[in-house]
């Protein structure tokens, strides 16, 4: 039932709204050899867009081309255009600091810094934002109750981060990025590392989060991507197969190999 | 097949006695190193080492000057080599990495970090004795800095590298800068062995007589001039240890006793960091 109810929004911002994120004409290279040829897809505003492929398909690559942060590896470089609210961002000006402020991601293995939870979330906001006291208590609180955090670490907020548990750590990384308000949200396989519990928990993160940000997300679990995301792009050897709404896609794929891949039959 | 089993059970049971034995004759010339030390060191231990100056031969005293004077040159030379240390090491784990400029520096901190400490102390004693036209405790400190540096250069790079990329990343990846990400995050995560690192350094310049023997050479009295040799207990260990006179050798004891404890503390400080790191 709510798929049908979902399903005219979607196909709605499709057409009339400009996609938050535009990629075009993509090629990524690590030293010589190519890992994306000719990628073009958008990312819808406030939508969750869905990465799905075999391993080294590129789609972790693709996603770390959106925040630049390949640029930390001197080896690793993209040609084409991500534009990002009508500016391409890799284009030579851009201010890569205030691009990832802008364009949050989270990792694959949780990665809590050595300090306290507190300071884990404040981290990221005292970058761009000088706030009382106060002003940080709630911006804090709010974040852990965006990732469904605060109930479980509000009496503990100044023990150390590294104390907690692999699917805490994942929902405290989300909240640290949700805490500096970027636009749009990478997560790089959030759940490949945690127990279906913590799983369940953080797909429903996602579906509330979507409410308020673009979101991509890479992923190797097919129920995941037919659950979380509104559009899902197929990706095989560095090219994008075939990129449509979810339902479609999992439903009736225009390819062949999309089809044996969702289906399992992919060798 | 039964026959098999035995013989690698019978060269199992011979390498292990082997390695036992090994052991034992490693541990045997520490304890008793150490034992002659403690029997030595403890039956001239009085509170007029910490009181009394080093003496004449045939009459009585301490070595209250030369524990001062180590006690400053080590810590000068910690204060001026841990930062040239901690932030090459940056460099090479952070920004040259795999640059030639890295390479080149890592190369001869390898040839300095296994320098002859005396090499080091004729060296300073070329660049600064000969200049200032005598010994100091400044040309003292300074040829122990230059000890210290490879040593904090090589823990403070090899604890940066221990730090995950993941980390780096996910700091980069909330918009902070380099510098940022390195302050307060990587500095963060390897804080402890970093400072294992110094301590090690303490421990292994608070020894050191070679490099003194040439720049700070010794002082019979109280001197706080940094400008002035200095007493220090390497040397004055040296010097009367070599001596005929019964009371200098015992005070020679005492100082390497109480130079071997100190070691020891540090060392036991810096395994406790560091095995506070692992948990």
């Amino acid at each position: 039932m709510t798929v049908e109810i979902l399903d005219p929004i979607a196909k709605q911002a499709d057409t009339t709204m400009p996609p938050k994120v535009s990629i075009e004409n993509l090629a990524f290279f690590y030293g010589e050899s190519k890992a994306l040829k000719n990628i073009s897809l958008p990312l819808h505003d406030r939508k969750v867009t869905a990465f799905i492929g075999p391993s080294g398909c590129g789609k972790s690559t693709l996603l770390r081309i959106l925040n630049r942060i390949y640029e930390m590896y001197p080896k690793q470089r993209a040609e084409g255009k991500v534009v990002v609210d009508g500016l391409n961002i890799l284009d030579k000006g851009t201010d890569l600091n205030m691009l990832r402020a802008k364009i949050g991601m989270v990792f694959q293995k949780p990665t809590p810094f050595p300090m306290s939870i507190y300071e884990n979330i404040a981290f990221g906001v005292r970058l761009y934002e000088r706030l009382g006291k106060e002003e940080m208590d709630e911006r804090v609180e709010s974040a852990l109750r965006k990732a469904a955090l605060w109930e479980e670490v509000k009496n503990k907020l100044h023990s150390s981060g590294l104390g907690l548990s692999g699917g805490q750590q994942q929902r405290l990384c989300i909240a640290r990025t949700v805490a500096v308000r970027p636009e749009i949200i990478l997560l790089d396989e959030p759940c490949s590392a945690l127990d279906p519990i913590s799983t369940a928990k953080i797909e429903e993160l996602i579906d509330e989060l979507k409410d308020d940000y673009t979101i991509a997300i890479v992923t190797h679990n097919m129920q995941q991507a037919a659950r979380t995301s509104d559009f899902t792009a197929f990706m095989y050897l560095g090219e994008l197969i075939e990129f449509g709404e979810t339902k479609q896609i999992f439903t009736h794929p225009g390819k062949q190999q999309t089809q044996d891949y969702i289906t399992g039959r992919f060798g | 097949m039964v026959d098999l089993y035995s013989r690698r059970r019978m060269a199992n049971r011979i390498v292990v006695s082997l390695s036992i034995g090994a052991a034992l004759l490693g541990i045997t010339w520490l304890v008793l190193i150490l034992g002659q030390l403690l029997l030595e060191g403890f039956g001239a231990l009085s509170l007029a080492v910490f009181t009394e100056m080093t003496p004449p031969p045939g009459s009585t005293g301490g070595l209250r000057n030369a524990i001062f004077g180590t006690a400053v040159m080590t810590s000068i030379a910690i204060l001026l080599g841990t930062p040239i240390g901690i932030l090459a090491g940056t460099y090479l784990a952070e920004y040259g990495r795999e640059s030639k400029l890295a390479m080149v520096v890592r190369f001869i901190n390898d040839v300095l970090l296994s320098a002859p400490s005396i090499v080091i102390g004729l060296f300073i004693y070329e660049m600064m004795v000969i200049h200032m036209g005598h010994f100091s405790a400044w040309a003292g400190a300074v040829a122990l800095a230059v000890i210290v540096i490879p040593v904090v250069l090589r823990t403070t790079e090899d604890m940066l590298n221990l730090v995950p990329t993941g980390l780096r990343e996910a700091a980069t990846a909330l918009g902070a800068p380099r510098y940022f990400v390195i302050r307060r995050v990587a500095y963060k995560a390897a804080r402890n062995g970093i400072v294992t690192g110094i301590l090690l350094a303490v421990a292994r310049i608070s020894g050191e007589t070679a490099p003194l023997l040439f720049t700070a050479l010794n002082n019979q009295f109280w001197s706080t001039d940094l400008n002035a040799p200095m007493a220090n207990l390497p040397v004055v260990i040296f010097q009367f240890a070599l001596s005929p006179y019964e009371d200098w050798r015992r005070l020679a004891w005492v100082g390497a006793l109480l130079i071997t404890m100190a070691i020891l503390a540090v060392n036991i400080g810096a395994r406790a960091l560091a095995g506070r790191k692992a948990s």
